[in-house]
């Protein structure tokens, strides 16, 4: 048996149903609108010429191309650069506290010949001195240094997460709508997480080197408080779209508000929140690397003063040292996030 | 013990909830409330311990009228048990049971659940007065079954020794045994404590079992007051299909000029 068709009425009977293409005129003019602005800004910002660019590196490559720009320069970086330094080096003359039976671990003391030329006061002619130097090597010197930096820097990560978390959980109940005691403490809250949020860290970290010196100080507040202003903004959307059962559960029999909000949205929000923490602390792990170029401790530091001095070995060292950190904590991180949620 | 005084509600689109409701339960009795969806009885019970604030009209509670001061005071003697159990599902049983003493307890307390040894002893003896076991105690209220949380809510509820529980379709999402259960716990619980329950129901087999007094409740308004043997069926006919029957059913038969797709073959 063959099941019958639904009747349909014939076409252009009027119906109350209509049912319009997806696109139309509108649909097209915005399109050529957006294509139009992309072209414009992309001339503006030449990607134009970073397409020529980067297609005559990759014909270089392939030996299609006699010569291109970007792999010349590539090329002599990688030169400057390589080998990376692993051995730190100091001469004896220069460390007066040094106790020749007792080296530092794996250090050794070695006698360099200097050539130095000088100029004779009496000839005024300038003279090839040479030196015999007592240097105290140690292979894995440097090594040593950027991984002590690494560390502080990891722990100006840490700080700077613990600090934006102590001060994005009295912001976030000020700014949730449905905890804030009055219209006015919500807009100063929301104004001020906005304001956090919108001051990039490096900036912050500019100014706050000003501020507190050189040092460790500036990059933790600087994390901290952008990072106060994302937790800020999360944790109280978050206590906004809480299930509200519970809650009125509570406030029926009298629970203060903040009673309320501890037993009824907190256990209810805490995976959340760890998983935003979480995210924040791979954040900062990251930013925390670049704050030191303005000065604001750890690795960053090391690198824009060993940049500054034209040793680009060393650079080499510690852009290998921040590759390989931020690799293993992503995977550290991700385990861990797994774990949690 | 809880008197409502010709309350009427009247939300911000216009629609009416209730209009002049008055009653009076005196303490001790299981009053129960039916009536349609929309009748009224969540918001007649909201309004006991003003999570509803009524247009006019007003609530007296043992004698001391509901305000804005006398608010806090006295949810503390009236709880509540809820529709969808309203628990903290990613807490533990303990921690929710606990939460029903959040109104007395100091800030510090709270905030560290650092309860008192009574406090928890308590609790426990609640749980364990609601058939729950102690293997419940550190399971998250979530993962338990929709009888047993409501267990969890009646344990609550009972915490504070409230003088009036405020029931609000406590069984609409359980099963017919269990939904027995749960109100065989509520009645008993109350009695052994005297303690005046108002319950909106939905079943009427139920309320009239568990009922010392049956309201019916219609378009906001009580229209019928009275006990389980004279809740009649033509009363229930009249209460869910009586003569308003027209004012909450549009009507569908209506003339239409419109073409429709003729859907039967």
């Amino acid at each position: 048996m063959t099941s019958k068709p639904i009747p349909v009425p014939a076409r252009g009977t009027p119906l109350p149903w209509h049912l319009d293409p997806p696109y139309n005129a509108r649909h097209l003019l915005a399109l050529i609108l957006a294509v139009l602005l992309l072209l414009f800004t992309g001339h503006r910002t030449e990607m134009d010429r970073m397409v020529v660019m980067s297609t005559q590196a990759v014909g270089n490559l392939l030996g299609v191309v006699d010569d291109s720009q970007v792999v010349r320069g590539l090329s002599r970086v990688a030169q400057s650069m390589w080998p990376p330094v692993i051995a730190e080096t100091e001469e004896v003359g220069r460390l007066p506290d040094l106790n020749r039976d007792r080296l530092p671990l794996l250090a050794y003391i070695e006698t360099q010949e200097r050539v130095e030329q000088k100029m004779n006061l009496q000839t005024l002619q300038l003279e090839v001195t040479r030196e015999q130097v007592e240097v105290l090597v140690q292979p894995l010197g440097y090594v040593w240094t950027v991984f002590i930096k690494m560390i502080q820097t990891l722990e100006i990560a840490l700080w700077g997460t613990i600090l934006s978390v102590l001060l994005s959980i009295p912001l976030a109940y000020f700014a949730a709508r449905n905890y804030s005691p009055h219209r006015f403490t919500y807009t100063t809250a929301r104004g001020l997480i906005s304001l956090l949020r919108s001051a990039p860290e490096l900036i912050v970290a500019l100014f706050l080197v000003l501020a507190y010196g050189f040092g460790p100080i500036a990059g933790v507040l600087a994390l901290g408080l952008h990072a106060a202003g994302f937790l800020g903004k999360f944790y109280a959307e978050d206590i906004e779209n809480a299930d509200t059962k519970p809650q009125e559960a509570l406030e029926a029999i009298g629970a203060g508000k903040l009673k309320t909000l501890w037993y009824g949205v907190m256990p209810q929000v805490l995976p959340q929140y760890i998983a935003y923490t979480a995210y924040i602390l791979d954040r900062n792990l990251r930013m925390a690397t670049v704050i030191g170029l303005v000065g604001a401790g750890g690795i960053g530091q090391e690198l824009k003063g060993r940049f500054d001095l034209f040793q680009y070995g060393h650079v080499m060292t510690i852009l290998i040292a921040i590759f390989l950190f931020v690799f293993l904590l992503d995977q550290l991180s991700a385990r861990l996030r797994a774990k949690l949620i | 013990m809880i008197r409502f005084e010709s309350i009427t509600k009247t939300w911000p689109d216009g629609t009416k909830a209730l209009s002049d409701v008055t009653l009076d339960i005196p303490r001790g009795q299981f009053c129960v409330i039916l009536g349609p969806s929309g009748a009224g009885k969540s918001t007649l019970l909201r309004a006991a311990n003003g999570l509803m604030k009524p247009s006019t009209g007003g609530v007296v509670i043992d004698g001391t009228p509901l305000t804005a001061a006398s608010e806090k005071q006295l949810r503390q003697r009236v709880a509540m048990i809820h529709q969808h159990f309203n628990l903290t599902t990613r807490m533990s049983v303990a921690g929710n049971v606990l939460s029903g003493l959040l109104p007395v307890v100091s800030t510090a307390r709270a905030l560290s659940g650092w309860f008192k040894p009574e406090q928890r002893h308590k609790a426990c003896a609640l749980l364990d007065r609601v058939g729950l076991s102690p293997a419940h105690l550190k399971r998250r209220a979530g993962d338990l079954s929709g009888g047993q949380q409501q267990r969890v809510g009646i344990a609550r509820a009972f915490m504070l020794d409230p003088e009036v529980v405020l029931a609000d379709e406590p069984v609409a999402s359980l099963d017919p045994k269990i939904s027995r259960d749960i109100l065989t716990l509520i009645r008993d619980a109350a009695r052994e404590r005297n303690t005046t329950v108002l319950c909106s129901l939905h079943q009427v087999d139920l309320a009239r079992e568990f009922g010392d007094r049956i309201v019916g409740m219609r378009n906001g308004r009580i229209v019928f007051d009275g006990t389980p043997a004279e809740f009649t069926d033509e009363r229930v006919q009249g209460l869910y299909h009586g003569a308003h029957w027209e004012d909450t059913h549009e009507t569908t038969s209506g003339e239409d000029e419109s073409p429709r797709l003729a859907l039967a073959a």
